[in-house]
């Protein structure tokens, strides 16, 4: 067998291996970066796709796009994230009703936010690293019909649980989550804290955009 | 324009501080002491107000102005306007320091002035030479000063100390404020009147998405536009490292 690879090629083998070798070893976090900016490239170009198939029903497109959704974005540690300081004072029961009621209106508001963009395509341009396992990923939406700049959306892609997570987006520097971080911990300072009547709030916005607009 | 601009901000002013001083007595929540927000009862209302504003007058003007202004006609006054703002902009370019952005400014200026006929076509972005906004707020917080409280002017809308001072500085340098021409309150209001419709037109959507998906609109509003300010005087420049941990 060993007569198989000549020993040249078998030293310019073992040459380009020794040079590659601390490359690779190397880029441990380039290789996280890259696939940080592949999930985000492939899967929302999966989710545009959906929201503009015109062959599916409207039940049918927002069914399968809340699947989508659900299993790419961490909502869980978002929900968290937006109750602010209530999260350490509000009973835990209520803390689990509300990462609930989150999940279904994040499913009807993102759609809703994403659906005025099916016509543009999405390029990712690059991404920083602000963490070992926390990633921005920079894209643009063009728009093929305008002469307008591109719009720039980033992605936060955590991978801190092994497999990548979207945790936030920002259009043009306005990040969703702190968004609405602000506005749940400002109605809940309204309202007591009481995270309950959010909970019926958001249960009602959930509804209310799921219906067509007029 | 400087007139009627001066003298919205002077009614916006004279509001704001009847408002605040009325609101004197009512000391702000600890939330919003939190969010740098002191007058906060006081801004609500007066985001009511420019909502009934909005309902009952801006909206339904903008709704003709759609119908008589094909799509065409509003781009062409999108740019004119956009064109008018450029001295403005290369004034603030310079005052930051940002030579190149400013000699951008400089360039669309020229060209859409004369091969854009007046400003009415953006041949300047088509040969690749993209627009952008500055203004003395911005110019403001790039030589530190900070923001202040949040405020909400009536008619304005969202603002804040330094950014409604801006405005004024704005409004004063503004060269086209400085020329004296028969009917000149009639070309600052004309020139008011259609920035009004123009954002209008563009936002009105954007607006509504935002109403209808807000669980509490007056501080969505607060978050956006401190946001989106934020990322104005960084001129686009990301900030990792400013975010908070998830």
């Amino acid at each position: 067998m060993r007569l198989l690879i000549s020993p040249t090629r078998r030293a310019v083998l073992a040459f380009a291996t020794l040079l590659a070798t601390p490359l690779l070893m190397a880029n441990p976090a380039a290789a996280a970066q890259n696939a940080a900016e592949s999930f985000v490239d492939e899967n929302i170009h999966k989710g545009l796709d959906i929201l503009r198939d015109k062959k599916l029903s409207t039940v049918q497109r927002r069914d399968q796009f809340e699947t989508l959704l659900l299993g790419l974005v961490d909502v869980r540690r978002i929900a968290l994230f937006t109750l602010g300081q209530y999260r350490r004072t509000a009973p835990p029961d209520d803390v689990e009703a509300f990462v609930g009621a989150f999940k279904n209106y994040a499913a009807a508001a993102y759609q809703s936010y994403f659906a005025k963009y099916t016509d543009q395509t999405l390029k990712v341009t690059g991404s920083t690293q602000r963490a070992p396992t926390d990633f921005i990923v920079q894209t643009q939406l063009i728009d093929p019909t305008s002469n307008q700049e591109p719009a720039e959306v980033d992605f936060r892609v955590r991978t801190d649980t092994g497999k990548p997570v979207l945790v936030d987006v920002a259009y043009q520097g306005i990040w969703l989550s702190l968004e609405e971080r602000d506005q749940f911990v400002a109605f809940l300072g309204q309202n007591n804290g009481n995270v309950r009547t959010l909970i019926a709030h958001l249960s009602e916005l959930a509804v209310n955009l799921g219906k067509p607009t007029q | 324009m400087r007139r009627l601009r001066g003298l919205l901000l002077g009614l916006s002013g004279l509001v704001l501080c009847t408002g605040v001083s009325g609101c004197a007595t009512t000391p702000p929540t600890p939330e919003a002491l939190a969010t740098n927000d002191p007058y906060e009862q006081t801004n609500r209302d007066t985001l009511k107000l420019n909502g009934k504003i909005d309902k009952y007058f801006v909206v339904p003007t903008v709704a003709v102005y759609f119908v008589l202004v094909p799509e065409g006609g509003r781009r062409g006054v999108h740019n004119f306007l956009g064109n008018l703002s450029l001295p403005t902009i290369f004034v603030n370019d310079m005052l930051q320091g940002e030579l190149s952005r400013a000699g951008k400014t400089m360039w669309r200026l020229v060209i859409n002035s004369t091969l854009g006929l007046g400003g009415f076509f953006d041949p300047a972005s088509k040969i690749g030479i993209s627009g952008h906004g500055e203004d003395f707020g911005q110019t403001l917080a790039v030589w530190g000063v900070k923001e202040g409280p949040y405020l909400v002017l009536p008619f304005f809308g969202p603002s804040n100390p330094r950014d409604a001072a801006g405005l004024a500085v704005d409004t004063a340098i503004d060269p086209t404020n400085q020329i004296a021409f028969k009917q000149h309150i009639w070309w600052a209001a004309g020139r008011e009147y259609f920035t009004l419709l123009d954002l209008k037109g563009q936002t009105y959507q954007t607006i509504q998405g935002i109403q209808r998906s807000s669980v509490d609109y007056y501080s969505s509003l607060r978050s956006l536009y401190r946001q989106l300010r934020n990322d104005q005087v960084r001129n686009g420049h990301k900030q990792a490292q400013d975010l908070p941990d998830f």
